[in-house]
């Protein structure tokens, strides 16, 4: 790969450094300190101490009138896992997020392979790539209150059903839980089919064509270059896309929450853990502590499958080739240290 | 680009190719339907009458605009308030964000120092840790310290931003040129000079898509302001956006289309400039994790 190669070349430049270091500016280092001090101070601020704080909220009974709760185990937890609308959220969070990520990917992936391919010299991809990745840039509050607007029971769609007589009569898109589920999950892909398009074309130009060329010359077909050449290559930016797309998913919570009444209407269909998570915190109780659980929960899921997915889909071959790599320049260091010595 | 023997080898078939194309242009032509018909309804609807509304769909533009603008500014709806918010905010996190990012990127690229790599690797596990399961802490946190219905705790936390980290390192890997610190160091600027005057102007296009990307993640978020402010003073235009569809406006529709109209042009029009720099910057930062 090109940015392999590259990668490798600034390594280069950076093991050249340190012969510039012993010609006295070894002292200069102590600015890393400096310059990475507020990001670290920053961090700890607003970033550690918020996840430190919802952990431990999430062992105790606050609420938002009185600031300070007792410690109470996991009586939060148990209480969420006794509650039939967490395990909704939570199968509504996943089920939203395949059937908007299994059609996205399978979109951009398409989309990308004509896009990059040489047989079919497309013409106007630059201008297709612009139009899909625009609908990323727009406020997700937005799109919600379009989508909603555009699917009123007065809105757009219904007038174009009835007057083409697709209809007989206009529709109450809003009181069907299918149709409410499958629209969000089309509003994800909507909004994101783009930025994955662009991630996998990038991802697809920065292989090799000596790669397919050779493929050609012993006769292969596009299909079969495409699943033993494309994707084997495009393995880490499909991971990349795979867990960042989980990530978000995970954390839905703008156009479910906007698109209905904010409390996953109609019949709980779109109540997502997020969704879940604020109103629990908004309640007139205001349950801070409930809402910090649901918020581990996330937290907690996210982390397993990230890490499983990194598992699962690595490449052995290359890890073992790194790690062998890793030790090799070892050696060579401590060979190096002893010759100096 | 070393294609054109490959493409040499398929001229033979073309027409066979061309048959292929038809139904993929088809599809990308339906796609783009897809994309745009929403967002024109929205800009035709914003210039029509609530009755036009109502008794069709229309592509062609009206001439109700401005006073849909006075229906929704009659009804105590501030969007130049809710600009003004949004644009203070988002302006702030992007040079927050971008300066410190580049700044600790740049440490970790140029300076040897204990824990730097643990530090880098550390950034880049933060990246996927999603901000919002720890909102409620942070909420809690920032309550007690009397801060919510302020700005700071939008604005401070913009400091420490891994991702915007991860995409500055990235970018600094390809265009740190160490002989010109060095030649820095002999004409006597000091490290921080360096940085400014060096490193900085050297790294304008990998800035300018960073900010791109952090003023457009600051614009459209919406649960963090939502969660931190009530004052309707305060609040950003996706707050003011999410009003639309509540009771007060129900009615209103041409006001409620124009009213979500204001809250995307600014991108629209940022985007319709700079879309090859923004689509090109999103590629550069993904694939070279």
């Amino acid at each position: 790969m090109q940015t392999n190669n590259m990668t490798q070349g600034n390594g280069a430049a950076a093991k050249a450094a340190p012969k510039y270091h012993k010609m006295g500016n070894l002292t200069k280092n102590y600015m890393g300190y400096v310059m990475v001090a507020p990001f670290i101070i920053a961090f700890l601020v607003f970033g550690l101490y918020p996840i430190a704080n919802t952990i431990w909220l999430s062992f105790t009974n606050t609420t938002l009138m009185k600031q300070s709760g007792e410690f109470i185990g996991l009586k939060n937890f148990q209480s969420l896992f006794n509650d039939k609308f967490f395990y909704m959220a939570l199968g509504n969070t996943w089920k939203i997020w395949l059937t908007n990520f299994i059609p996205q990917m399978a979109i951009a992936l398409m989309l990308s392979a004509w896009f990059t391919s040489s047989h079919l010299k497309l013409k106007g991809v630059g201008f297709f790539r612009t139009i899909f990745f625009l609908p990323n840039l727009l406020l997700p509050a937005t799109v919600a209150v379009l989508y909603f607007s555009l699917f009123n029971f007065y809105g757009p769609a219904n007038q174009f059903l009835v007057r083409t007589g697709i209809f007989s009569e206009a529709f109450q898109f809003f009181r069907n839980t299918t149709f409410t589920q499958s629209l969000v999950a089309f509003i994800q892909t909507w909004m994101w089919f783009g930025n994955t398009l662009i991630i996998l074309i990038a991802g697809m130009t920065s292989i090799s064509t000596a790669l397919y060329e050779s493929a050609m010359i012993d006769g292969a077909g596009g299909w079969k270059m495409f699943t033993n050449i494309t994707l084997p290559s495009l393995r880490p930016v499909l991971i990349y896309t795979l867990v960042t797309s989980l990530v978000g998913g995970l954390q839905m919570f703008d156009i479910p929450y906007m698109l209905t009444d904010g409390k996953g209407s109609p019949n709980n269909s779109i109540l997502t853990l997020n969704v879940l998570m604020y109103s629990r915190f908004s309640s007139s109780k205001g349950h801070i502590g409930l809402a910090a659980a649901v918020g581990m929960c996330i937290l907690i899921m996210t982390t397993v499958c990230s890490i499983f997915i990194f598992y699962v889909l690595r490449d052995k071959d290359a890890a073992k080739e790194k790690r062998e790599h890793k030790k090799m320049k070892k050696e060579q260091m401590k060979y190096r240290k002893a010759v100096s010595q | 680009m070393s294609t054109n023997t490959k493409m040499k080898m398929i001229d033979r078939n073309s027409f066979q190719v061309n048959l292929r194309r038809f139904p993929i242009y088809l599809f990308l032509i339906l796609l783009t339907l897809m994309c745009i018909v929403p967002l024109w309804l929205l800009l035709v609807n914003a210039t029509r009458s609530t009755p036009e509304i109502q008794s069709g769909i229309s592509l062609i533009p009206s001439t109700n605009l401005l006073a849909n603008f006075k229906t929704l500014s009659g009804r105590n709806f501030s969007l130049p308030r809710g600009f003004a918010n949004s644009s203070f905010l988002s302006i702030s996190v992007t040079v927050l964000s971008v300066y410190f990012s580049i700044l600790t990127a740049y440490a970790i690229e140029v300076y040897d120092f204990a824990l730097k790599d643990i530090l880098q690797r550390f950034i880049y596990v933060l990246v996927l840790i999603p901000q919002q399961v720890s909102i409620i802490g942070f909420y809690q946190y920032m309550a007690s310290l009397h801060l919510t219905n302020s700005y700071i705790p939008l604005i401070l936390p913009a400091i420490a931003a891994p991702a915007s980290v991860f995409f500055a390192k990235q970018y600094l890997e390809t265009c740190v040129v160490r002989d010109l610190i060095y030649a820095g160091r002999i004409d006597g600027c000091g490290e921080f000079g360096i940085f400014h005057k060096i490193m900085m102007p050297m790294a304008a296009p990998g800035i300018f898509t960073m900010a791109i990307f952090a003023f457009v993640a600051s614009w459209n978020n919406f649960l963090t302001p939502f969660i931190m402010l009530n004052k309707v003073e305060l609040y950003t235009l996706p707050m003011l956006v999410q009003l639309l569809r509540g009771d007060t406006y129900r009615t209103e529709y041409g006001a409620i289309y124009f009213g979500m109209l204001v809250s995307i042009l600014p991108v629209i029009v940022v985007y319709s400039f700079l879309a090859n720099k923004i689509v090109g910057g999103l590629a550069l930062g993904a694939v070279k994790e």
